[in-house]
């Protein structure tokens, strides 16, 4: 297991320089107080990860990975553990950042950084969810075609639902999920991120290569 | 001799193509060489074998721990932006056994860099490197996918001979598969044959060499060679070359007719494009 998360980590190491170049050009303009652009760093660290992705795939690593000492399930396992010690880093640097940013313009928010970070987490935690299992079934070509097409239809059945149906939610209702927001949102991703993993895991014991 | 491998009715099917099903079993300390032309199922065996396709059937091997096992798979390795001290650091956190003196013992004797990512390295830099990395965990069975293709002639000796000392621990097995049959006459034990997705032939290499034979002659002597004595034969503006199992046999029985030694390509040829009588 530790052996594959390096693996990982060592692919993107060459990366490391001009993502760091990018962040200082990042903190440069979040200056500015921009709070859209903390969402970058865990945005970049979805998008390095996904490369691991394609290296594997380009190189055909799996077959021979299958043939190491580790588990099936251990290779997807790292996978998801790998993505994850890379977003909470990258949520790190977003609180430094905006801690950094919060000093300098003298109008730092705690509270309102937490729920930015909570933010930032959750959507690319969320992405990662939806994203592996097509990864692993279909490919990263296929599944990244996959992600945008399913990504349209939402948008385009959401779109639909709240220009053609009156939704009423009841104050009470409404009241509860926002003072509880964090925890249904936690509770919603861990349920998300197992189901995620369990699929995963299920393709990919089965898959040939 | 000690079984390393036991296989029953091992069963892989693609579409129009079907392994199988093929039986054997391998013993320890021995090379078994796999050959058969492109699309014979050598590849699918293997993979089968490993696991990285899902046949039907049982395979059954002298352990279960893949720490036991070294594997170099044909255009399969780890991705090409890493480099041997990347290799070095992952593997030793994957085998209990990795002997991290070993691998960098044996970058050195085949001038291997450490540093220069697998990209920037030849073909035959590339194979050496997959080869030393299997090696280096003290495997007892290596399974090897065309081990030595893309490699020089003094390369290549020099991966055979690696090979040979790994044999000389009776608990150590090899199967290869490979192209290049000349390198299997110098080292394998045995030969198993695929063809069409069907074993054709499981013997050991010195029948092979030191009985199977090719006999030369015209048309009208063709005519007097019995049907038993002919395996398969091919006809050509100079005459017919016949596939024998027994040499001597045969020029005792035909003193006037050639009957020449085989080598493991003939036998491949004969085969695959030889009639049958």
């Amino acid at each position: 297991m530790k052996g594959l998360l390096l693996k990982d980590f060592l692919m993107i190491k060459g990366n490391v320089r001009s993502v760091l170049l990018f962040l200082v050009v990042f903190c440069l303009i979040a200056l500015e107080g921009n709070d859209f652009l903390l969402f970058v760093p865990a945005l970049i660290s979805f998008m390095m990860f996904m490369t691991t992705f394609s290296y594997d795939e380009y190189n055909k690593w799996d077959p021979y990975a299958i043939t190491l000492a580790v588990k099936r399930k251990e290779i997807v396992f790292a996978k998801y553990l790998g993505s994850f010690i890379l977003l909470f880093f990258s949520l790190i640097i977003t609180f430094l950042v905006a801690l950094g940013i919060g000093i300098y313009n003298q109008n730092f928010d705690l509270q309102k950084t937490f729920t930015l970070l909570l933010g930032c987490g959750a959507s690319i935690l969320f992405l990662q969810d939806i994203v592996y299992p097509l990864f692993i079934k279909f490919g990263v070509e296929k599944g990244r075609i996959g992600l945008f097409v399913g990504i349209f239809l939402l948008s385009f059945l959401l779109g639909w639902i709240l220009k053609n149906v009156s939704i009423s939610i009841p104050q009470d209702i409404y009241s509860f999920v926002v003072s509880y927001l964090p925890w249904i949102l936690a509770v919603f991703l861990l349920i998300l991120t197992i189901g995620s993993y369990e699929i995963s895991k299920k393709i990919y014991t089965k898959k040939e290569f | 001799m000690k079984k390393i491998l036991e296989v029953k009715k091992l069963k892989k099917s693609y579409g129009d193509f079907v392994l199988g099903p093929v039986d054997g079993s391998f013993p320890g300390g021995v090379i078994v060489g796999l050959i058969g032309e492109n699309g014979a199922g050598k590849t699918t065996f293997i993979k089968s074998l490993l696991k990285i396709l899902q046949a039907e059937g049982e395979i059954q091997f002298f352990s279960n721990k893949k720490e036991d096992i070294g594997v170099v798979l044909d255009n399969s390795f780890f991705p090409e932006i890493l480099t041997a001290e990347d290799i070095h650091k992952i593997m030793k956190n994957i085998y209990k056994n990795w002997d991290s003196s070993l691998f960098f013992s044996y970058l050195e004797k085949f001038s291997l860099p450490k540093n220069k990512a697998i990209k920037n390295l030849s073909k035959g830099m590339r194979k050496k490197l997959e080869i030393v990395t299997a090696l280096s965990h003290h495997p007892k069975f290596l399974i090897l996918d065309e081990p030595t293709s893309g490699l020089d002639p003094v390369v290549r000796k020099e991966v055979l001979d690696l090979f040979l000392d790994f044999i000389q621990d009776e608990d150590h097995t090899i199967l290869l598969s490979t192209h290049i049959t000349s390198d299997l006459e110098h080292i394998a034990d045995y030969i198993l044959f695929l063809d069409k997705g069907k074993v054709v032939l499981e013997e050991t290499r010195d029948v092979i060499m030191d009985t199977y034979g090719i006999l030369k002659c015209g048309k009208d002597e063709f005519s007097k060679i019995s049907k038993e004595d002919v395996w398969r034969y091919s006809e050509s503006r100079y005459g017919y070359e016949i596939l024998v199992k027994d040499r001597d046999k045969i020029k005792k029985k035909y003193p006037n007719m050639i009957v020449d030694k085989i080598t493991l390509e003939d036998l491949m040829v004969f085969v695959v494009k030889g009639r049958i009588l």
